[in-house]
C-alpha cells in the first residue's frame, strides 16, 4: 500500500474523495449538518413562539431597519457564491484559485459580522437587550448562533487557507476545503430562514 | 517498509488515557458507565430506604429531591447511555468486519467529554448542592427563582456530556455506512448493528433539540434571559416541549441497543436464525421514525387541548406495533430451537416479559382520560422502570455476559451469573410491581414521604425489600467480574458457537481487528462458513501491512477546557470560560495544522501472530 | 484510517466540472427570490396571511436552489446527505408545529 501522501503531483479527478479518510468526512459532515438543521430548527421554532412576546422594549416592527438586512444578506449571499467558485478551483486542481476565492469568502463573512456586531449595538441603544423581553432574548440567541456559526467558519477556513500555503493541495487537505465550502454554505442557507422569519416577518407582524 | 516518523505508543495509563483504539474506549465506556450506575443504585437505595415506613425522616425534603433528579439523571445519562455506547464501541466494528470505526480521535474525543460532564455534574455533591428540580427539570422551578446553583451544574454537565453523545453516534453513522467488509450489504448486518444503526441516527435528531433547550435554560439563569420568565414574555411550555422532544427519542435510544442484543442472545441460544429478519429491521426504523412523532404524551396534562392529544395517544400507541412484531419475532426464534440457558440467554429471557409487561402499562397511559389519573403518580414510576430496567439492564447484562469473553479473554463464572440473575430478577419485580398499584391508590411521585394507613404501607416496604434484593444481585455481579477478571485467560474465539464476525477472531480481540478483511456471504456470515463446513471466515484481501491511527492526549484536554468553561459559566468567572474555550480551540487547530499520518502494523507481525494463534 | 489512493478515481485528469453557470444561475436566482421577499413586505398593503405563506415559500425554493446547486445533492453519491437532510427537516417541522399550534392558548 503507498503511503498517506500524494506522489508526482498528480491530483485525482475529485481529491476529496479519492481516500476513504475523505469520503468519511464529507459523509460525517453532512451527517453534522443534518443534526444543525435540528438545532437552528429547534432555535426557530423558539422564536417563533416568542416572537411577539415585548411587554417591555420595542417590537420587530420598530426595530428592523431592512436596508441594513438586505446589505447583509446581499454579502452573504455573494460570500456563498464565491465559495462555490473555490471548491470549482479545487475541482481544477488551481491551488491558487481555491486559496484566492475562499479568501475572498473570509473577508465578506468578516464583513457580514461587523455590520451584525453594529446591528446589535444599535439595538441596545434602543432598549432591545438581551434580558429586555422573551422576543428579544430568543432573538438573540436566534441570530446569535447564527453569527457565532459565521465567526467559526471565518477562523475555520483563515487556518485552512494558512495551513495550505505549506501543505498545498493535497488528498488530505482537499477534503477539508470541501468540507469548509460544505459548512459555508450551510450557514447561508440558515440566514434564508433568518431574515426571512425574522427581519421580513418581524415586519409584517 | 518503515515509516520516517517515530511511532508514538504508551503503555499503562497513558495508553488508556490517549486511546483511539474503539475496542479500548469500549472498555472505557463500560467502566465508567458501571461506576455511574452503582452511584445511581446508592441514590436508589437511600430513597427506598426513606420510603420503607411513612412518615420517616432520613432523607426529607430538599435532600430528598436532590436524590431522586441524581438517581434519574445518573442512571439515563451517566449509565445506560455509556453502557450502550460501550458494547456499540466493542461489538459493532467487529460485527461488520472493519478494523476500526471511521474517526477514532472523534470517538475518543466523545467518551472524554461524556466522562467529564458526568464528572462535573455529580461535583455538585461536594460544592453546594446537587440539582434538585428532577431529571426534567421544568422551569419555573427550574429557574434561577426557586433553584439553587444545582440546576447550573445539570444544564452545564449535560451540555457537554450530550456533546460527546452526539459526536459519537455520528461516528457510528459514518463507519456503518461506509466500511462494512465486502459483501455486507446492509441487509446482512446483524440485528445489533442495525439497532446501533438506527440508535444513532436517533440521537443526531435528538440531542439538538436537548442542546437548545439547556442553552435556553442556561441563558435564563446565567444571562437573565426571558426564554422562561413569564413576567417577560417566556413560556414554560417550550421547555417542556423542546425537553420531550428529545426526552422521548432518548428512551428509544436506551432500548433499541437492547433489543439488538436481545436478538443476537437469543438466535446464538437458540441454534437458530432470527425469525422474520427483514420484519425485524423494518420494524427497528418505524420505532425509531415514530419516537419522534410521540412525545406529547408526556405533556398530556398541560392543557394542548383533545386534538393534540389525540393525534399524539394515537402515534404512541401505534409504536406498540413493530414492537410486538419483535417481542413475537424472538419468541418464534426460539420455537424449536435447541435452547442453551447460558446467563446471557437468561437475561435475554428474562426480558421479554417483563419488557412486555412496561410496554403494556405505556400502552395504558397513551389513553390521554386515563393519563390524567396516572400522570405524575407511582403508576408511571413503575411503567418506566419495567422498560428501562426490564427492558435496557436486563439487555446490558446479557450483552455483558454474552461478550464477555471477546473484550477480555475470559468468561465470567456462569453459577455466579445464576445467583445475579436470580436476584436481581426477582428484586426487580419486587420493587416495581407493586409501584403500580401504589399510584392507582394515589401515592404522587417524587414526594419523600407519605402518610400511614393509607393503603400504601405494604406496597412501599415490599418495593424497598426488593431494591435491597436487586442491591444484592449488582454485588454478584460486581464479585464475578472480579473472578473473572483474576483468572488468566481462558476463553477461546468463539465459546458460544457464534453466528456472526466477531467470533471469527481470537478473544480478546488483536488490535487490528482482522488480520485480512472478511469476504461477507450472507447473513450471519460466519454461520455461513460454519454450515459450508469451514473453519473460518474467507479473507477478501491479502496479508498486508495495516493502517493504525495515532493514540493522542487531545480529546482529553480538549474535554477538560470544556469542563473549566462550564465551571466559568457557573460561577460567572468568565475569564475562565475564556482559558476554558481557548484550550479547547488551541487543540483543534492543533489537530487541524498536524495532520495524522498514523502507523502501520507490517505483514511480518501479522504472520507471526497468525503462527502463535 | 488510510489516505492511500482510491485505485478507481481517475488520475492526473481535472474534474470534468459542468462549468459554473448552475452556481450564477443560483446566485441570480437567489438575489431575485430575495428582492421578491422584501419587496412583499414593503409595499405593505397586501393580506398578513399571504405574506407570510409566500414568504416561507420563497425562502424554502431558495434554500432548496443553494442545497442541491451550491452543495451537489444532484450530484450522484449524494443519497444519504438527502435522506438525512430531508429528516433533519421533518423533525424541524415538528417543532415548528408544537410553537405554532401547541404554545399558546
Amino acid at each position: 500500500m503507498s503511503s498517506a501522501h500524494e506522489t508526482a503531483g498528480r491530483l485525482p479527478a475529485e481529491p476529496e474523495k479519492a481516500t476513504l479518510e475523505g469520503r468519511n468526512k464529507i459523509l460525517g459532515f453532512w451527517l453534522f449538518l443534518a443534526a444543525e438543521v435540528v438545532l437552528f430548527g429547534t432555535l426557530f421554532a423558539s422564536f417563533i413562539a416568542l416572537r411577539n412576546q415585548v411587554p417591555e422594549g420595542p417590537t420587530a416592527n420598530e426595530l428592523f431597519n431592512l436596508s441594513m438586512v438586505a446589505i447583509s444578506t446581499f454579502i452573504l449571499l455573494t460570500s456563498s457564491l464565491t465559495s462555490v467558485l473555490a471548491t470549482m478551483a479545487l475541482h481544477r486542481h488551481h491551488l491558487n484559485g481555491l486559496l484566492g476565492w475562499m479568501a475572498v469568502t473570509v473577508l465578506l463573512g468578516a464583513a457580514f459580522l461587523i455590520l451584525e456586531i453594529y446591528e446589535f449595538y444599535e439595538y441596545a441603544h434602543l432598549g432591545h437587550k438581551f434580558a429586555s423581553s422573551a422576543f428579544a432574548t430568543s432573538f438573540y440567541t436566534l441570530v446569535g448562533f447564527h453569527g457565532a456559526h459565521v465567526l467559526f467558519g471565518v477562523m475555520w477556513i483563515t487556518t485552512l487557507i494558512l495551513q495550505t500555503f505549506r501543505k498545498g493541495l493535497t488528498v488530505v487537505t482537499a477534503p477539508k476545503f470541501y468540507v469548509a465550502g460544505l459548512y459555508w454554505h450551510f450557514i447561508d442557507v440558515v440566514w434564508v430562514f433568518i431574515f426571512t422569519i425574522v427581519y421580513l416577518m418581524g415586519k409584517v407582524g | 517498509m518503515a515509516h520516517s516518523h517515530a511511532v508514538k505508543r504508551y503503555s499503562g495509563i497513558m495508553d488508556w488515557l490517549t486511546t483511539v483504539d474503539h475496542k479500548k474506549i469500549g472498555i472505557l465506556y463500560l467502566a465508567a458507565g458501571a461506576l455511574f450506575f452503582i452511584l445511581g443504585g446508592l441514590e436508589a437505595i437511600l430513597i427506598r430506604v426513606q420510603l420503607l415506613y411513612p412518615d420517616q425522616e432520613l432523607f426529607v425534603g430538599d435532600t430528598f429531591n436532590q436524590l431522586l433528579t441524581m438517581h434519574g439523571t445518573t442512571m439515563i445519562f451517566l449509565a445506560a447511555m455509556p453502557l450502550v455506547f460501550g458494547f456499540m464501541n466493542a461489538v459493532v466494528p467487529l460485527q461488520i468486519g472493519a478494523r476500526d470505526v471511521a474517526f477514532p480521535f472523534v470517538n475518543a474525543l466523545g467518551f472524554w467529554l461524556f466522562f467529564l460532564g458526568g464528572l462535573l455534574l455529580n461535583l455538585s455533591w461536594f460544592l453546594g448542592g446537587a440539582p434538585d428540580a428532577g431529571w426534567t427539570a421544568y422551569p419555573p422551578l427550574a429557574g434561577s427563582q426557586f433553584s439553587g446553583r444545582g440546576v447550573d451544574f445539570y444544564v452545564l454537565g449535560l451540555q457537554i456530556s450530550g456533546i460527546g453523545t452526539l459526536i459519537g453516534a455520528i461516528n457510528f453513522l459514518v463507519t456503518i455506512i461506509n466500511m462494512r467488509a465486502p459483501g455486507m450489504s446492509f441487509m446482512r448486518m446483524p440485528l445489533f448493528t442495525w439497532t446501533s444503526f438506527i440508535t444513532s441516527t436517533l440521537i443526531l435528531f435528538a440531542f439538538p433539540a436537548l442542546t437548545v433547550g439547556l442553552v435556553e435554560l442556561m441563558f435564563d439563569r446565567i444571562f437573565g434571559g426571558a426564554f422562561f420568565d413569564v413576567a417577560k414574555g417566556g413560556n414554560v411550555v417550550l421547555w417542556q416541549h423542546l425537553f420531550w422532544i428529545f426526552g422521548h427519542p432518548e428512551v428509544y435510544i436506551l432500548v433499541l441497543p437492547a433489543f439488538g442484543i436481545i436478538s443476537e442472545v437469543v438466535s446464538t441460544f437458540s441454534k437458530k436464525r432470527l425469525f422474520g429478519y427483514s420484519s425485524m429491521v423494518f420494524a427497528t426504523v418505524l420505532i425509531g421514525f415514530l419516537a419522534f412523532m410521540t412525545w406529547v404524551h408526556h405533556m398530556f396534562t398541560v392543557g394542548l387541548g383533545p386534538i393534540a392529544n389525540a393525534i399524539f395517544s394515537v402515534a404512541t400507541m401505534a409504536i406498540a406495533i413493530p414492537t410486538g412484531v419483535k417481542i413475537f419475532n424472538w419468541l418464534f426464534t426460539m420455537w424449536g430451537g435447541q435452547i442453551q440457558f447460558t446467563t446471557a440467554n437468561l437475561w435475554a429471557v428474562g426480558f421479554i416479559p417483563s419488557f412486555v409487561i412496561g410496554g403494556m402499562t405505556g400502552v395504558m397511559l397513551a389513553a390521554p382520560p386515563a393519563d390524567f389519573q396516572y400522570h405524575d403518580t407511582y403508576f408511571v414510576v413503575g411503567h418506566f422502570h419495567y422498560v428501562i430496567v426490564g427492558g435496557v439492564v436486563f439487555g446490558l447484562f446479557a450483552g455483558a455476559y454474552y461478550w464477555w469473553p471477546k473484550m477480555f479473554g475470559r468468561l465470567l463464572n456462569e453459577t455466579l451469573g445464576k445467583w445475579h440473575f436470580w436476584t436481581f430478577f426477582i428484586g426487580f419485580h419486587l420493587t416495581f410491581f407493586p409501584q403500580h398499584f401504589l399510584g392507582l391508590m394515589g401515592m404522587p411521585r417524587r414526594v419523600f414521604t407519605y402518610l400511614p394507613n393509607q393503603g400504601l404501607d405494604e406496597g412501599n416496604f415490599v418495593s424497598t425489600i426488593g431494591a435491597f434484593l436487586m442491591g444484592v444481585g449488582t454485588v454478584i455481579f460486581l464479585i464475578n467480574i472480579v473472578v473473572s477478571v483474576s483468572k488468566k485467560y481462558a476463553a477461546s474465539a468463539d465459546p458460544w458457537d457464534g453466528r456472526t464476525l466477531e467470533w471469527s477472531i481470537p478473544s480478546p480481540a488483536p488490535e487490528y481487528n482482522f488480520a485480512q478483511t472478511p469476504l461477507v456471504r450472507g447473513l450471519d456470515a460466519l454461520w455461513k462458513e460454519k454450515m459450508a463446513g469451514n473453519k473460518g471466515m474467507t479473507p477478501a484481501e491479502p496479508l498486508g501491512p495495516i493502517h493504525m491511527p495515532s493514540p493522542s492526549i487531545l480529546p482529553l484536554i480538549m474535554s477538560i477546557g470544556l469542563f473549566i468553561a462550564g465551571f466559568g459559566f457557573m460561577y460567572h468567572q468568565y475569564v475562565l470560560c475564556i482559558i476554558g474555550i481557548g484550550i479547547t480551540f488551541v487543540c483543534m487547530l492543533l489537530r487541524s495544522v498536524f495532520d495524522d499520518h498514523g502507523w502501520h502494523i507490517e505483514k511480518e507481525e501479522l504472520e507471526k501472530k497468525g503462527a502463535e494463534a | 484510517m488510510s489516505a492511500h489512493q482510491d485505485p478507481s478515481s481517475a488520475e492526473g485528469r481535472p474534474y470534468k466540472h459542468e462549468g459554473p453557470k448552475n452556481h450564477y444561475i443560483t446566485f441570480i436566482l437567489s438575489i431575485l427570490l430575495t428582492m421578491f421577499a422584501f419587496a412583499a413586505v414593503i409595499y405593505g398593503d397586501l393580506d398578513r396571511g399571504f405574506v407570510l405563506w409566500f414568504l416561507s415559500i420563497l425562502a424554502i425554493v431558495q434554500a432548496v436552489f443553494q442545497l442541491v446547486y451550491w452543495m451537489h445533492m444532484k450530484d450522484r453519491g449524494h443519497a444519504y446527505a438527502i435522506l438525512y437532510m430531508v429528516m433533519g427537516a421533518i423533525i424541524a417541522l415538528t417543532a415548528f408545529a408544537a410553537a405554532v399550534y401547541w404554545m399558546w392558548w
